[in-house]
């Protein structure tokens, strides 16, 4: 309870001092509105065009794209003290030091050390694009639906901040970010807005096994959407997302204690 | 009484990465890296007991920070043991961290853009401190350090000295029992030089806080410490009272002399002469074995002076003195090779 406490109160610090420069706030989110929200434009127009992609029509690639963006930039919001380019920086400015002579866990002064409000822009904008595709495909709203869409949403946030987490713990080893890593971040969040149908057979592969994206965005759009299964997987795979972005979750911070250590015998 | 650090035998190797030269070399760096083991700190013990101010010097590179990274908790020693306050600082980490202090010279821990007392009142929670020890804290601090003119200014106006005074403050408002200072004076003026020294002499006396603290300005050392640690290469060469070190190693004085006529032949047989401009000449000479005063007589009988002045070496020139001519090698032990930079 205590530690929840400090964690409010850390962010309370993160605000007051991001609101300091009340102007380039604004700007910042008004700015990240207008540019994600151009992607997902040239989406619509070419749609526009064409109709569909692969049989998903615009209010159907809606749903992808406003589900991504709006965890996305949650998860960016939360898990900025793992951005890979800002712990980079942490680690070679010596403040991850200054946080380690601190009586307080480590995870929780990260996750209090960047609250970027200024990320509520991506979130604005991938709520508008869901409720822009709830107005133009016409979803069946069962209780269940009701109940999962916030589990989708939960397990997406968790399984990109697992992937900082990870990309973050490299950082101990290399101190420079790696580019790759942003690859599967920033790259993983634009890969899931398009239907997975639309990827030759290799790609989709590895978003099935190896980095499980398929199953934390397109399958639960099928539920939601009732749309049939092209790929013939279990009828469970939509409600795989939670399992999944636990797993992953689990497995990004044993990696992240098992950088923590190698950090404490070699310094950076 | 048990010491309050006791440190026996401490090793640290680090692994450091050995480039190769050119362009070629760089590229296959890419692929197979070198690797070479630098010892960072090589074999050193000390005991610091409760209540001492003892400065830990020595040229870059020595190993002072690894030194200072393991008694904080951030490092694993390789070999060695530590106890500070009877714990093992990288053992437990939290538990130890919230009974010591430390300031890393330049680096500030204060929150930028807001004043310096939210920094104060986010530590306070962090620690756990009771509001009423935090209040008479901060009140009995901000008073000696005169904090109350920039106190609810945002850290990002104050002045490099201001924002030392507030990180001093930061690291003591939870009482630690002992403080580690890294270069706590650097790139100050010599007013807040002075006023840094007196709040750490005050907390030392005060609050019987025991303080370990590195610094290239030897000042510090001389108004500060009563005990000096140096070190080099990893290894430990002085463990001792900074007077004796003093009286030891301070071996050559220089004598300052203007002639009143223009002489020629101005050689003495018991000082060298290090410089001579018109007028003007520099002896140097071993005060342990000649006599300052019986050379001014030499002169004077020779010579019609102006003006003449015996200098003492200044610390500085005493411990360069001992990093170069390596005077006091442990167990007169051969050190490795001196090209060796120890700083990962």
């Amino acid at each position: 309870m205590n530690q929840v406490r400090l964690l409010f109160k850390m962010w309370s610090i993160q605000v007051r001092s991001q609101m300091q420069y009340r102007f380039s706030f604004w700007m910042d989110i008004l700015s990240t509105m207008v540019l994600n929200g151009s992607y997902f434009l040239a989406i619509a127009l070419v749609l526009e065009r064409f109709e569909n992609i692969t049989g998903w029509t615009l209010g159907e690639v809606a749903f992808l794209a406003g589900m991504s963006e709006l965890a996305f930039g949650t998860m960016d919001m939360l898990f900025s003290g793992y951005d890979p380019d800002q712990f980079s920086i942490l680690v070679r400015l010596g403040r991850l030091d200054q946080y380690l002579v601190r009586p307080v866990n480590i995870n929780l002064q990260l996750f209090g050390s960047k609250f970027m409000l200024r990320r509520l822009g991506r979130m604005f904008e991938g709520a508008a694009i869901l409720v822009i595709s709830f107005a133009l495909t016409s979803i069946h709203w069962t209780l269940w639906k009701v109940i999962y869409l916030p589990i989708v949403f939960l397990s997406l946030v968790l399984s990109f901040g697992s992937l900082f987490v990870a990309g973050a713990t490299l950082i101990f080893w290399t101190v420079q970010p790696i580019e790759a890593v942003n690859i599967l971040t920033y790259g993983g969040n634009e890969t899931i807005t398009y239907p997975m149908t639309i990827y030759p057979d290799w790609l989709r592969k590895i978003l099935t096994y190896v980095i499980p994206f398929i199953f934390l965005n397109y399958y639960p759009a099928l539920y939601f959407l009732d749309k049939p299964d092209p790929f013939g997987m279990p009828s469970f795979a939509p409600f795989l997302a939670p399992a999944i972005a636990v797993i992953m979750l689990f497995l990004s911070f044993r990696f992240w204690n098992f950088g923590l250590t190698h950090y404490s015998s070699t310094g950076s | 009484m048990e010491p309050i650090i006791r440190v026996s035998n401490l090793q640290k190797t680090y692994r450091v990465i050995e480039r190769r030269r050119g362009i070629s070399g760089a590229f296959r760096n890419l692929f197979a890296a070198h690797f070479r083991e630098v010892r960072a700190v090589d074999g050193v013990s000390f005991n610091i007991e409760t209540g001492e101010i003892v400065g830990y010097l020595g040229p870059n590179g020595a190993g002072k920070s690894t030194t200072l990274k393991i008694l904080t908790g951030l490092l694993v020693p390789t070999t060695g043991d530590a106890a500070v306050l009877g714990m093992r600082p990288w053992k437990e980490r939290e538990r130890y961290v919230s009974q010591i202090g430390a300031v890393f010279g330049q680096r500030t821990t204060l929150y930028w853009d807001l004043p310096v007392l939210d920094t104060f009142e986010m530590l306070q929670a962090m620690y756990g401190v009771p509001l009423e020890r935090y209040k008479s804290n901060l009140a009995d601090f901000s008073r000696i350090l005169e904090m109350d003119e920039f106190i609810h200014t945002p850290v990002r106006s104050l002045s490099l000295g201001q924002r030392m005074r507030a990180d001093l403050c930061a690291a003591l408002l939870h009482e630690p029992r002992i403080l580690f200072l890294d270069e706590p004076t650097i790139g100050l003026d010599v007013v807040a030089k002075e006023r840094i020294r007196r709040f750490i002499q005050y907390v030392n006396a005060q609050r019987d806080m025991t303080v370990l603290l590195t610094t290239h300005d030897l000042s510090d050392v001389e108004k500060l410490c009563q005990r000096v640690l140096i070190l080099d290469h990893g290894q430990l060469l002085y463990d001792g009272g900074l007077g004796e070190l003093t009286e030891r190693y301070e071996a050559d004085n220089q004598l300052v002399v203007t002639f009143a006529d223009d002489y020629t032949d101005i050689l003495l047989d018991q000082a060298v002469l290090v410089r001579q401009e018109d007028r003007r000449a520099v002896y140097r000479f071993n005060s342990r074995q000649v006599n300052g005063s019986e050379l001014v007589k030499q002169l004077l009988e020779r010579f019609h002076l102006a003006d003449f002045e015996i200098q003492r070496p200044q610390l500085e020139d005493t411990i360069r003195r001992i990093y170069e001519q390596r005077l006091l090698l442990p167990n007169g032990r051969q050190h490795p090779v001196a090209s060796e930079e120890a700083s990962p």
